[in-house]
């Protein structure tokens, strides 16, 4: 089975006034048909910058290296509007702000069939009724009265469903969902997600989801990718991930969210220190300035990326519970 | 639901606050008012942190705002260290200020970007004349250090040059320049990365232990708010449904609302399977909240009695009090 | 005390140094240049070994620019064309400074007290506001020119008076032109969490006004102040033209109403001065957008 979408060393840079700024460092990932992904890490990661280079959206300023293939093309050097054409049908986005995404000007409605009419040829009337459909499948109530609406007189729940309504319209096999709930209240939260895996099960779509909370990919990926300062430091399969992180980062991280389990009134373990600057090139780990089982192998050498079996790789000289 | 009632105060502890039949409304055209608080009550105990709890839209942060009068509410009292608030004008509220303070949700924009850090910290203690200029500076150097930031580093710089930890670091500090005696904080930890959260919220307690401090810790996060509170106060559009400590508000959780929250809530770890039974739906709009209980149009368990009566908070169990009709059995 | 020194050190070290400066836009030293050309002649005009604008050379009429003693030609009635437009560049410049200073102060004062207490005394602001800006900048102040400068029939009004009643209808202009930008942006600073931190804290609200509101609403001001001597000065022009602004010749507008009749014979009296208004408009309307600009980048990081 060929993967969907294959990324190999991919690098992101970006022009400053103070120097080179590596965003993303050698990343490498696969995504296989239906499956799902997410892309876990703080801001500065670089998280988004290599969802952003997956779709092709780097401002002018950012150079690019690496390969992304994606059915088995390589499109990390095709044509802005070559790109433009794999969008809607073959790839879809969800951003974080679904306000930003729609276009306030204009009706529900006539966003909604823009993408049918144009991708998938329909006619007004056909794209009218699969519309309704759709706007119906994301549990819309009144899909027919939403049509006449404008994003400003909806919540933000409501206009993330929207969103997420014209992203499958056309069945796209591959959907990029960049934080698409952290602007969202919990229980609008988990209805969304739960919306997102349904939609996904029935149309077999892959999806990248890049965000923060560890306890949103917990139930609703395959597999993981954690980043830290621009590198993928630990990936695995999601079970995998939290049954025997290696990443002191990632274990750190995993640590310091509160949980409903915590007692009252205790103190969280903290990640202690700040992120390394992203202009100064780091000559060992990145994470070893906060890291506390670091030593001096450490800071000398930068870990590649080992593997410990299984889909299971993760970069540290000293990973928990012992090297592979 | 969400109802209103007083069964959950407690007059004979050692209250800093009591705020009784709370009420915020706002008119925004001629027919049209939003209810954004309606009818709440509360009391703090000195040394406690009460966490309000409630997603956007409940009234949370216009509630912590009404009790520091800004703006007064439309109705309701609100008692603090003895003196009635909402009957204070002028000078004579704004000498009760230094003594509550607020700390809040974005931290970028808590802070003038014209001033830089010395000068916002200034602000307080020159406006309360604490001191001569060189007291001041050193106050100023020891509000720094004590939430963990290096003063000759960062006096001089404005807020756009940091980062939000560390600009609610220097909002925490300015909350503390007056040594109040109750902190509302709205949000604090909501626009920080996961790992910053922590921090500060370690802070929050250590600062708390170190000034003797009561808090109101509003939030949308219920694990959050698990970590730091001792008292939880869950709110639906404007109106109370559930208080308890927080271990009996998560384990042995009476509201169906509360519920709801609870099994929202991501969980960390693949192998648990999600608690199931989400609500469906939105919140209705709160301008014009359904009758009797607000909460019973997406609650299962909602009857006749729910619509046409609201529910008032009564005692389940000593502690632990609940706004309504059908509470779930434990 | 030092383990928290150090953890201070650790845990929140230095922030990141700001962007290195970008190089100044050649458009910067061109504006700037004619600006401040403008501004010096206006100032020092009157000290510069020229003849005076008013007296006229009888040799010398509707002489073409590049004559001896008259480098920038004389106009028809024998009035050299130099002299002419610097003492037009310091009545223009008087005018619209004043105007604009006066208008913004003014403006300002009211836009920001208006956004910040709100209520029925922002509704009339407003009000008053839309009223006033609904008349076209033209009409208003022919309006105000004419009731205000002639005092009575036969007397006719001195250079002094008419200069002054212009200033104060092209202020009354301004008022809500710059009032309105100042409320708006007052609004969006009211509401923001660091005020209602000062209101907390007992800080007075003039204080809140003056130390945390003006300071953030003033670079908008200032780059539509820079804006408004543009407007302001083709105003003035325009005034000119039809008669009731400046008379005889004493600004540039004044000029090209002069000239007018002449252009077949000698139309350097009128490209000349409408050259000095173009340029004039054109550098202060850029360094308006260029003053925006930058300040948009800085607010962009807030």
């Amino acid at each position: 089975m060929t993967n969907l979408l294959e990324i190999e060393d991919l690098s992101v840079g970006f022009r400053t006034p103070r120097g080179n700024l590596q965003a993303v460092r050698n990343a490498t990932l696969t995504l296989a048909p239906g499956e799902s992904i997410g892309i876990v890490g703080e801001s500065g990661s670089g998280k988004t910058v290599l969802s952003r280079a997956v779709m092709g959206l780097l401002p002018s300023t950012a150079t690019r290296t690496g390969s992304i293939v994606y059915q088995g093309r390589e499109i990390s050097d095709l044509p802005r509007d070559e790109v433009r054409d794999l969008w809607g049908t073959g790839m879809a986005m969800i951003f974080q702000d679904p306000m930003t995404a729609l276009n306030p000007t204009r009706r529900i409605g006539s966003q909604l069939s823009e993408s049918l009419v144009v991708r998938l040829k329909m006619d007004k009337g056909a794209a009218r009724q699969k519309s309704v459909e759709l706007l119906r499948r994301v549990r819309i109530p009144d899909p027919e009265g939403m049509l006449r609406k404008f994003p400003y007189q909806l919540s933000g729940g409501m206009r993330q469903r929207i969103m997420i309504a014209i992203a499958v319209s056309c069945g796209p096999e591959l959907l990029f969902a960049d934080e698409p709930t952290t602007a969202l209240d919990v229980t609008v939260q988990a209805q969304v997600l739960e919306l997102l895996d349904e939609l996904r099960a029935e149309n077999n779509t892959a999806m990248i989801l890049v965000t923060h909370d560890l306890g949103v990919v917990a139930g609703h990926t395959d597999k993981i990718a954690v980043m830290y300062a621009g590198d993928v430091v630990e990936y695995a399969p999601t079970k995998t991930l939290y049954a025997s992180m290696k990443m002191p980062y990632t274990e750190a991280l995993l640590n310091s969210i509160p949980r409903l389990e915590t007692p009252t009134g205790s103190r969280l373990p903290v990640i202690e220190g700040r992120l390394p600057d992203p202009t100064k090139e780091v000559a060992g780990c990145a994470f070893a300035d906060r890291c506390p089982y670091v030593s001096d192998k450490c800071r000398a050498e930068k870990p590649p990326l080992m593997d410990a079996g299984n889909g299971h790789l993760y970069r540290c000289w000293f990973p928990i519970g012992g090297g592979k | 639901m969400a109802g209103s009632g007083k069964a959950h105060m407690r007059p004979e502890g050692d209250r800093v606050l009591v705020v009784e039949d709370l009420t915020v409304e706002f008119r925004i055209s001629r027919d049209k008012i939003v209810k954004a608080v309606s009818g709440v009550s509360l009391d703090l105990v000195r040394g406690e942190t009460l966490a309000v709890v409630g997603e956007s839209g409940c009234g949370k942060s216009t509630l912590g705002k009404a009790v520091l009068q800004i703006p007064k509410p439309t109705s309701g009292s609100v008692n603090f260290l003895g003196k009635e608030l909402t009957e204070l004008k002028g000078d004579t509220l704004r000498d009760m200020r230094p003594a509550m303070q607020m700390i809040f949700q974005d931290p970028i924009s808590s802070l003038d970007p014209r001033l830089t850090v010395s000068e916002t910290l200034a602000e307080p203690l020159r406006v309360w004349n604490k001191g001569t200029e060189t007291e001041i500076q050193a106050k100023i150097d020891e509000l720094l250090v004590n939430v963990n930031l290096d003063p000759s580093v960062v006096r001089d710089r404005r807020s756009y040059e940091f980062s939000g930890g560390q600009c609610q670091r220097i909002s925490i500090a300015r909350a503390l320049a007056l040594e109040p005696t109750m902190i509302i904080c709205d949000e604090p930890v909501s626009a920080l990365d996961v790992s910053v959260q922590a921090q500060i919220l370690n802070l929050l307690q250590d600062m708390k232990d170190r000034y003797g401090l009561t808090l109101i810790f509003i939030s949308h996060d219920l694990a959050v708010v698990k970590a730091v509170s001792t008292r939880v106060m869950v709110m639906y559009l404007g109106k109370v449904c559930e208080v308890a400590d927080p271990d009996s508000v998560y384990q042995r959780t009476r509201h169906h609302y509360t519920k709801a929250l609870v099994g929202s809530v991501p969980i960390p770890d693949p192998t648990r399977k999600p608690t199931g039974n989400l609500i469906q739906g939105e919140p209705p709009s709160p301008m014009n909240p359904p009758s009797g209980c607000r909460f019973r149009t997406r609650c299962a368990a909602a009857s006749e009695q729910c619509a046409a009566e609201e529910p008032q908070l009564r005692e389940v169990a000593p502690g632990h009090f609940v706004a309504c009709h059908h509470p779930i059995e434990v | 005390m030092s383990e928290t020194i150090s953890t201070a050190n650790s845990a929140d070290t230095g922030p990141l140094a700001p962007a290195a400066k970008k190089r100044r836009p050649v458009g910067f030293y061109l504006a700037g240049s004619w600006l401040g050309t403008i501004v010096f002649v206006g100032l020092f005009g009157a000290l510069l070994p020229l003849r005076q604008w008013d007296l006229a050379n009888y040799d010398y009429l509707g002489a073409l620019p590049g004559t001896p003693g008259h480098p920038l030609g004389t106009t028809q009635d024998g009035y050299d064309m130099l002299s002419g437009l610097i003492n037009g560049a310091r009545i223009s410049i008087f005018v619209s400074f004043f105007a604009v200073l006066f208008g913004g102060g003014i403006g300002a004062l009211i836009g920001i007290t208006s956004a910040y207490f709100r209520g029925k005394y922002d509704l009339i602001v407003v009000s008053i506001f839309n009223i006033m800006l609904s008349i076209p900048n033209l009409v208003l102040s022919l309006a105000l020119l004419s009731t205000l400068a002639y005092s009575s029939p036969d007397k006719p009004a001195t250079l002094q008076r008419r200069l002054i009643i212009l200033i104060l209808s092209l202020t009354i202009v301004i008022i809500p032109i710059l009032g309105r930008i100042a409320r708006a942006s007052a609004l969006q600073w009211s509401s923001r969490d660091f005020v209602v931190a000062s209101k907390s804290m007992g800080t007075r609200n003039f204080t809140i006004i003056r130390k945390h509101i003006l300071p953030n609403v003033a670079p908008a001001i200032l780059a539509i102040g820079f804006l408004a001597i543009g407007s302001v000065i083709i105003v003035e022009g325009s005034l000119s033209i039809l008669g009731i602004g400046v008379p005889g010749g004493a600004s540039w507008g004044s000029m090209l109403a002069n000239g007018r009749g002449n252009i077949a014979f000698s139309p350097h009296e009128v490209y000349m001065p409408a050259i000095c208004i173009a340029l004039t408009v054109i550098s202060s309307n850029w360094f308006g957008d260029y003053v925006r600009s930058r300040l948009d980048l800085r607010e962009a990081k807030i």
